[in-house]
């Protein structure tokens, strides 16, 4: 039986690694993701973990070690957060194109410049174009439960694609909650042995991995990853209803809530999703028609399904949470405008900006955003909300005559 | 929905009592309880605070707490720190705090306000100033969640010094005082 415990979203992620039967990991420390690396280090001392812990000394290592010792024909698990997923991304690059199916979470976090500990997306928006899978948790439950299903998907001999699970640093990461845990049985259940059935290294019969690959074969490589892509779009929704079978929850590659007859619909990524249904039933109380569509599979994006939610609604808003620099829209925007452009030509969404660096998102952030879309409001351009835009235009410039700066010249 | 903020000062057991407060209503209780701590640059001694959301539906909002339901106040000096704790009060809003009296000058005097000397039994209970158990019974004390489920994650999480640190949590249950 399952049992329902107390954890943050960090735990969540441990559990799902142990009960996924890592045999290897390769984490190095990043705040916030610090606390995965810790718990899987206690499970492999207390033995509750089967499993070698290779103490590396970067993210870059990390990932090569990760990617290494899953050619050998295990799980093998790494997390990361911020700059350390920057320090990954040559490497990510690696696991991608060699179609390894490694699982990942990814406690987002804003990347420095300026320098921050806390959440925003902008660490995985970079990875975006990769060839990883990405999924975005909006609880604690869906943390655990979407590494469970992203292995069950990845696995598959027609996918084998590495799979990023984004977790919101701190609102996630660092936040409590009770969740079901699922036995280790049910687990096995749902998610058998890992085979190795693609590229496989065998210390005894060494061979050369990923050697440089003529021009005449590159891009027939990267269209084997497009078609991993578009079987992912299939397997995923097909592990999800084997899970909603094992363990009772169901989940999809996005999830429409209160849409039907919504005059204006806010879409979005990750926790924001909570606070904008908590609005969403807030203003459905008081006889206002808005609803919000959650993107938990961002990449494969499921454009023909949130454009069939969306076919009705008047008024659509994104709200990003990285800025999507010198583009008129933020990342998620951006994707949901080529969506509705290619499937209900003639239809834009507003872009909006909110949540950087741990600056909350809270109901007020939403209440204004749906405020402005049932207004008829229109943002081709990003709006930036809950920023002091004013006092970023003044310029704070260093004294000309101060002794530091002539030392300098 | 019970939304909850706790102030205190660092290493007052502030993030540590939202925890265990969290999981004596969803694990003690079987109801909703998310904690969101507040991470930025703590140090010993410097403000800090805590949310708390409570339910008997599940959580669905994801942010912290802005128009709290109950304040809990581990130590009024946050008061001289410039830590406005009346932020996104009403008048509905129940303090509770640790105080061995209320004197009339405090900003929530107006609203309902339950106190207790968590400083003094914390003292002699711990032998330390840490006022977070005292402050969970005092909060059991005042109807937000069962003094029973409150001392069974106490228990599960406190270690060794679990014992006396349900006591504490049991005076501070007992010695609430105030409307």
């Amino acid at each position: 039986m399952a049992k329902r415990v107390m954890l943050d979203g960090n735990e969540a992620a441990s559990e799902a690694l142990r009960l996924a039967r890592i045999k290897v990991v390769s984490a190095y420390p990043v705040t916030p993701q610090t606390p995965i690396s810790e718990k899987l280090a206690d499970y492999v001392a207390d033995g509750s973990l089967q499993a070698k812990y290779i103490r590396v000394e970067s993210e870059h290592t990390a990932m090569a070690a990760a990617i290494g010792a899953q050619l050998t024909g295990v799980r093998a698990a790494t997390a990361t957060s911020s700059i350390g997923l920057a320090l990954m991304h040559e490497i990510c690059g690696a696991a991608a194109g060699l179609r390894i199916p490694i699982v990942m979470p990814v406690v987002n976090r804003s990347l420095a410049a300026p320098w921050s500990l806390w959440c925003d997306h902008q660490d995985a928006m970079v990875e975006r174009d990769q060839g990883w899978m990405q999924l975005y948790a909006e609880n604690c439950q869906e943390v655990l439960d979407l590494i469970l299903i992203a292995y069950r998907t990845t696995e598959q001999n027609d996918v084998l694609l590495p799979v990023m699970v984004c977790l919101d640093g701190f609102f996630l990461s660092h936040t409590t909650e009770a969740i079901m845990l699922p036995e280790q049985a049910e687990v096995d259940a749902y998610l058998p042995p890992y085979i190795n059935k693609n590229l496989r290294l065998d210390p005894d019969d060494p061979m050369f991995i990923n050697a440089l690959c003529p021009t005449s074969e590159f891009s027939e490589m990267r269209y084997q990853q497009q078609i991993g892509m578009k079987n992912a779009m299939r397997a995923l929704p097909a592990s999800m209803a084997e899970f909603a079978a094992q363990f009772g929850r169901s989940y999809d590659l996005i999830e429409a809530y209160r849409t039907d007859d919504a005059e204006a619909v806010l879409i979005g990524l990750g926790t924001m999703c909570g606070t904008m249904k908590y609005v969403v039933d807030k203003y459905r109380a008081a006889g206002r028609k808005v609803g919000m569509v959650k993107i938990l599979s961002y990449r494969p994006f499921p454009v023909e399904r949130l454009c069939a939610a969306l076919e009705n609604v008047p008024n659509i808003g994104v709200l990003d949470r990285s800025a999507g620099l010198g583009n008129i829209g933020g990342p998620v925007c951006t994707d949901v405008r080529a969506a509705l452009s290619t499937y209900l030509p003639g239809r834009s969404a507003s872009s909006f900006l909110a949540g950087l660096a741990g600056r909350d998102i809270t109901p007020g952030t939403v209440s204004r955003a749906f405020d402005l879309l049932l207004a008829g409001e229109k943002f081709s351009k990003t709006f930036w909300m809950d920023t002091n835009t004013d006092a970023a235009l003044t310029m704070r410039t260093a004294p000309a005559t101060s002794a530091g700066q002539k030392e300098v010249l | 929905m019970k939304q909850i903020k706790i102030f205190g000062l660092g290493g007052q057991g502030v993030v540590t009592a939202a925890k265990v407060f969290a999981k004596a209503v969803a694990l003690g209780e079987g109801r909703n309880a998310l904690s969101i701590p507040a991470y930025g640059h703590e140090r010993r001694g410097a403000p800090v605070y805590s949310d708390l959301i409570l339910d008997d539906e599940p959580i669905k909002l994801r942010s912290f707490v802005y128009e709290p339901d109950v304040v809990i106040i581990f130590d009024l000096s946050v008061l001289d720190k410039g830590v406005d704790v009346m932020k996104g009060a009403s008048s509905d809003t129940l303090f509770i705090v640790n105080a061995e009296s209320l004197p009339a000058h405090l900003p929530f005097a107006g609203h309902p306000v339950r106190f207790v000397d968590a400083e003094k039994i914390s003292l002699e209970e711990l032998g330390r100033y840490i006022p977070n158990t005292t402050m969970l019974g005092a909060a059991a004390g005042a109807g937000l969640c069962g003094l029973e489920a409150m001392n069974e994650a106490i228990r599960t999480g406190f270690g060794a010094a679990w014992e006396a640190n349900v006591k504490s949590a049991g005076r501070g249950y007992h010695e609430l005082r105030g409307r």
